[in-house]
C-alpha cells in the first residue's frame, strides 16, 4: 500500500520494527525483557514496545495475505468479527452496552466474551473487530492514562485519551490491527464518547454504534434518542439496542452488559441474556417495562385482518 | 460465504419405540440478516412421513411442491400411500435428476412403515446433496449445524426411547445445537410420529 | 442503494419504494415509480438488476391480469405470490436468471386480511407482517421490530413507515431522497403522500 513511503522515508513505524527486529535476532532467543517485571508492559523506558515483525521487504502485505477477511475466509490468523457494541451520551452520563458472542465463521465460539475494557475508573473502552488488539492497546491506554495522571497530577480527559490511542493505531496503519472502539468517560468538559477505529479515524459525537450488527442497533437508538433522557431510560434504550441487534443480527446476541459512565466514574449496570429480555424483559430493574421486548410476544393475539361487522339481523315486519 | 450457509437450518430426526421424531430450528436469513422466525422447513408427506428439507430456501418451496406432485402422482396410479422406504428412493431419484445443476438441500425423511404384522417400524433417512442415501439406525442430521447435531445427539441418543422421552432428546439436541450456529434458531418445531397420532410442538429456543 | 419497505397493518398493506433511478454516479430520474399495481387488491415493489426489474414487473402484471379475464376471478394473494415465486425458481435454474427482489402486498377479500410477502431474487418467498429490501433494511427491521402492531390505523402505519425513511435518511450513506407510497385495502389501491 504505502511501499514508496515504507522504502523511502526515513522513518515509519514499521522501518523501526524492522531494525528493532535485526537487534531482537543478534541477542540469544529470550531478550532481557522476557524476564521479570520487564515483560509486558513491564518497562516503559524503551519506548512502545517493540514487536517482531516477519523479515520480508513488505510485512504490512505478508500480514494482511495471512489474516482472514471477506477477501479470503480461510486464512490462519481469525479475527473474531461480529459484533454490536454502542455508546451514546446525555445529560446523566455515558451509556454503554454490548453484546457477548464471539464467532468464527458461522460457529459461535463464545457467548461470554467481555467487549467493554474497563481502562481505568472513569474511562471504558469498547471492543469491536480483532479482540486481542483491542484488549491489548487498551490496557496499553490505561497505563498511558495513569502516567498523565502522575505527570500532570490531574485525570487525563477523554479527548488526549482517544487521541493517544488513535496516534497509536495510525502509525500501525497498513499492518492489520483490527480495532472499532469507542472511549467513553466523564471528564471537565462533561460527559464525552469518541470512536477510534483501526485506519486512524477518531470521531467525537453524541451517538455512536459499531460492529456487525450496529445498523440494527442505529434503528432503534435513533429513534428512541433525546439528550434529556432520564437514567432509567437511557439504561433502558441501551438494552432495548443491543437486543434489537442481537435479536436480527446473526453474529450477536448471547448476553448484553450495559454500563454507565458517570460524573464519578463508571458502575457496572448488569449483563442481561438476550433471549431472556426477548421472552420476560429485563426483570426488576430501574426503566423496565415489565414485560419481554420480542416482537412475537408483543404482538401476540393482535391480528391485522378487519372482516366487516356483522350485520344487525333484519326484523321481519309484522303484518 | 457457500451457498448451503445462505439462508441457514438445520434438521435432526431420530428413532425411538415405535416412534420416530424430527425437528428443525425455524429461521429464515439472507446471510447475517435474520428475515422470518416461522420459515418451515418440516413437511408432512402422507399421515406417517414427514420430510425435512434444510438448505437454500427457494429450493426448499421448489422441492416441496415438487415432492407434493410426485407423491400424488403415486398415490393416484398406485391406489395406495407410498411407503417411508419408496418415498426415500423418490427423494433419491429427483436430486440426482438435478446432478448437474443441483437443488442444494440435504432432505431428512421420518416415517413409520408397516410391517407384515400389522405393526409399525421406525424409519429414518437422509441423502446428500445429490442423492446419496443413508439409512441411519439411530438418527441423522443435516444443514448448517449439522457437525454441532452430531455430537450432541451421540451423546444423548439411546434406543428404544419412548415418544416423550424421544421428544426431550430430539429438543434437547436441537436446542444446544443450534445455539452454537449463528445461522440457525430463532425458535424449533419438534413432530413426533407415532402409530396413531402426530404430535406437533413448538419449542421456546434463544431468539439471536 | 434502492430500498423498498411495506407493512401490514388494520387491513391495509403499506408498499413504499424509493424513487430514484440512478446510474453509476448519476440520479438518472428522481421520480420513478417502482410499485407496480397488479390487479385491483395486489401491489408489487420491485428492485434489482437494471432492465430485468421493469421487463419480470410488466411480465408478473399481465399474467396475473391475463388470469382474471380466463377464469373472472383475481387470484387471491397467496396465490400471485406462490406464482411469482415459481417464476422467480425456474429463470434462476435458466440461461438469464431475473435478478429481481420484491415485495408483494395484498388485501385478502375472502378472509378480509391483509397479506405481504418478502420475495428474493432466487425464489425465496416467506410472509411476513413488516418487510424491507435493499440496505434499508439494515436499519428498518430492528426499528420495526419495535414500533410496528399489526392492528395500528392507517394513520399510525404511515407514522412507522416515516421513523423508517426518516432513519435510513438519517443513517445510510447514499440514502434516496424522496418515496412512492401506495396502499391496499378493502377498497383497493390508492397512493398517498407522506
Amino acid at each position: 500500500m504505502n511501499t514508496f513511503v515504507q522504502r523511502f522515508a526515513g522513518s515509519s513505524a514499521s522501518k523501526e520494527l524492522l531494525a528493532g527486529n535485526a537487534s531482537i535476532t543478534e541477542d540469544e532467543d529470550f531478550s532481557d525483557a522476557a524476564w521479570g517485571s520487564e515483560a509486558g508492559f513491564g518497562s516503559l523506558a524503551r519506548g512502545v514496545p517493540s514487536f517482531m515483525v516477519p523479515s520480508v521487504p513488505d510485512p504490512a502485505s505478508f500480514l494482511r495475505l495471512h489474516t482472514d477477511d471477506h477477501a479470503d475466509p480461510s486464512c490462519r490468523i481469525k479475527i473474531q468479527h461480529g459484533t454490536t457494541t454502542l455508546a451514546f451520551r446525555f445529560q446523566g452520563g455515558v451509556i454503554v452496552a454490548v453484546d457477548s458472542r464471539a464467532t468464527a465463521g458461522s460457529y459461535v465460539a463464545s457467548g461470554t466474551v467481555k467487549k467493554v475494557i474497563e481502562i481505568n475508573p472513569y474511562l471504558l473502552g469498547t471492543m469491536a473487530g480483532g479482540a486481542a488488539d483491542c484488549q491489548y492497546w487498551e490496557t496499553y491506554l490505561g497505563m498511558h492514562c495513569r502516567l498523565h495522571e502522575l505527570r500532570n497530577r490531574e485525570r487525563i480527559s477523554v479527548s488526549a485519551a482517544s487521541k493517544y490511542l488513535s496516534n497509536l493505531v495510525y502509525s500501525y496503519k497498513g499492518m492489520g490491527l483490527s480495532m472499532g472502539t469507542m472511549i467513553c468517560g466523564w471528564d471537565k468538559t462533561g460527559p464525552a464518547v469518541f470512536y477510534v477505529d483501526s485506519d486512524g479515524t477518531r470521531l467525537k459525537g453524541d451517538l455512536f454504534s459499531v460492529g456487525s450488527g450496529s445498523t440494527f442497533a442505529y434503528g432503534v437508538l435513533d429513534q428512541g434518542y433525546r439528550w434529556d433522557l432520564s437514567d432509567e431510560e437511557a439504561q433502558e434504550l441501551g438494552r432495548r439496542s443491543i437486543y434489537a441487534a442481537g435479536h436480527r443480527d446473526a453474529f450477536s446476541g448471547n448476553t448484553c452488559n450495559l454500563y454507565h459512565v458517570k460524573e464519578n466514574g463508571w458502575e457496572f449496570i448488569g449483563n442481561y441474556d438476550i433471549t431472556t429480555l426477548h421472552y420476560d424483559g429485563p426483570g426488576n430493574v430501574a426503566g423496565s417495562p415489565g414485560h419481554g421486548y420480542g416482537y412475537d410476544l408483543r404482538v401476540e393475539g393482535h391480528s391485522s385482518a378487519n372482516p366487516p361487522p356483522a350485520a344487525a339481523p333484519v326484523v321481519a315486519a309484522q303484518a | 460465504m457457500s451457498i448451503m450457509e445462505y439462508n441457514g437450518g438445520s434438521v435432526i430426526a431420530m428413532v425411538g419405540k415405535d416412534c420416530v421424531a424430527i425437528a428443525s430450528d425455524l429461521r429464515l436469513g439472507n446471510q447475517a440478516l435474520s428475515i422470518s422466525s416461522n420459515f418451515q422447513k418440516i413437511f408432512p408427506v402422507t399421515d406417517r412421513i414427514y420430510l425435512g428439507l434444510p438448505g437454500l430456501a427457494t429450493d426448499v418451496t421448489t422441492l416441496r411442491e415438487r415432492f407434493r406432485y410426485r407423491v400424488n402422482m403415486y398415490t393416484i396410479k398406485e391406489e395406495r400411500e407410498i411407503e417411508p422406504e419408496t418415498f426415500a428412493h423418490l427423494v433419491s431419484s429427483t436430486l440426482y435428476e438435478h446432478r448437474f445443476g443441483q437443488y442444494f438441500i440435504e432432505p431428512v425423511i421420518a416415517g413409520l412403515s408397516k410391517t407384515p404384522s400389522g405393526g409399525v417400524k421406525p424409519f429414518i433417512a437422509a441423502t446428500d446433496i445429490i442423492g446419496c442415501l443413508n439409512f441411519a439406525k439411530d438418527f441423522v442430521v443435516a444443514g448448517t449445524a449439522s457437525s454441532k447435531l452430531f455430537g450432541v445427539a451421540e451423546g444423548l441418543w439411546e434406543p428404544d426411547l419412548e415418544p416423550e422421552d424421544l421428544f426431550e432428546t430430539i429438543s434437547q439436541s436441537l436446542l444446544n445445537a443450534v445455539d452454537r450456529d449463528a445461522f440457525s434458531g430463532w425458535g424449533a418445531i419438534v413432530h413426533v410420529i407415532t402409530k396413531d397420532k402426530v404430535t406437533t410442538r413448538t419449542l421456546k429456543g434463544r431468539m439471536d | 442503494m434502492e430500498t423498498s419497505f411495506a407493512l401490514t397493518g388494520k387491513g391495509y398493506v403499506i408498499v413504499a419504494a424509493d424513487t430514484t433511478a440512478a446510474r453509476s454516479i448519476v440520479k438518472m430520474k428522481v421520480d420513478e415509480d417502482k410499485i407496480k399495481e397488479l390487479s385491483s387488491h395486489l401491489l408489487m415493489a420491485y428492485s434489482g438488476e437494471p432492465g430485468d426489474t421493469v421487463q419480470f414487473a410488466e411480465y408478473v402484471e399481465r399474467n396475473i391480469r391475463l388470469y382474471q379475464i380466463r377464469n373472472l376471478y383475481p387470484l387471491r394473494p397467496s396465490a400471485a405470490a406462490s406464482w411469482v415465486r415459481r417464476s422467480l425458481a425456474e429463470s434462476l435454474r435458466s440461461r438469464n436468471s431475473y435478478t429481481v427482489s420484491l415485495l408483494l402486498g395484498g388485501y385478502d377479500l375472502a378472509t378480509h386480511t391483509p397479506n405481504l410477502y418478502w420475495i428474493d431474487y432466487l425464489g425465496t418467498s416467506v410472509e411476513v407482517p413488516f418487510a424491507a429490501h435493499g440496505y434499508g433494511s439494515y436499519f428498518a427491521l430492528s426499528l420495526l421490530d419495535r414500533y410496528h402492531d399489526p392492528e395500528a390505523s392507517l394513520e399510525e402505519g404511515l407514522a412507522t413507515l416515516k421513523r423508517c425513511i426518516d432513519e435510513v435518511s438519517k443513517r445510510l450513506v447514499v440514502s434516496p431522497g424522496k418515496y412512492k407510497v401506495k396502499i391496499v385495502d378493502k377498497d383497493g389501491v390508492r397512493e398517498v403522500e407522506l
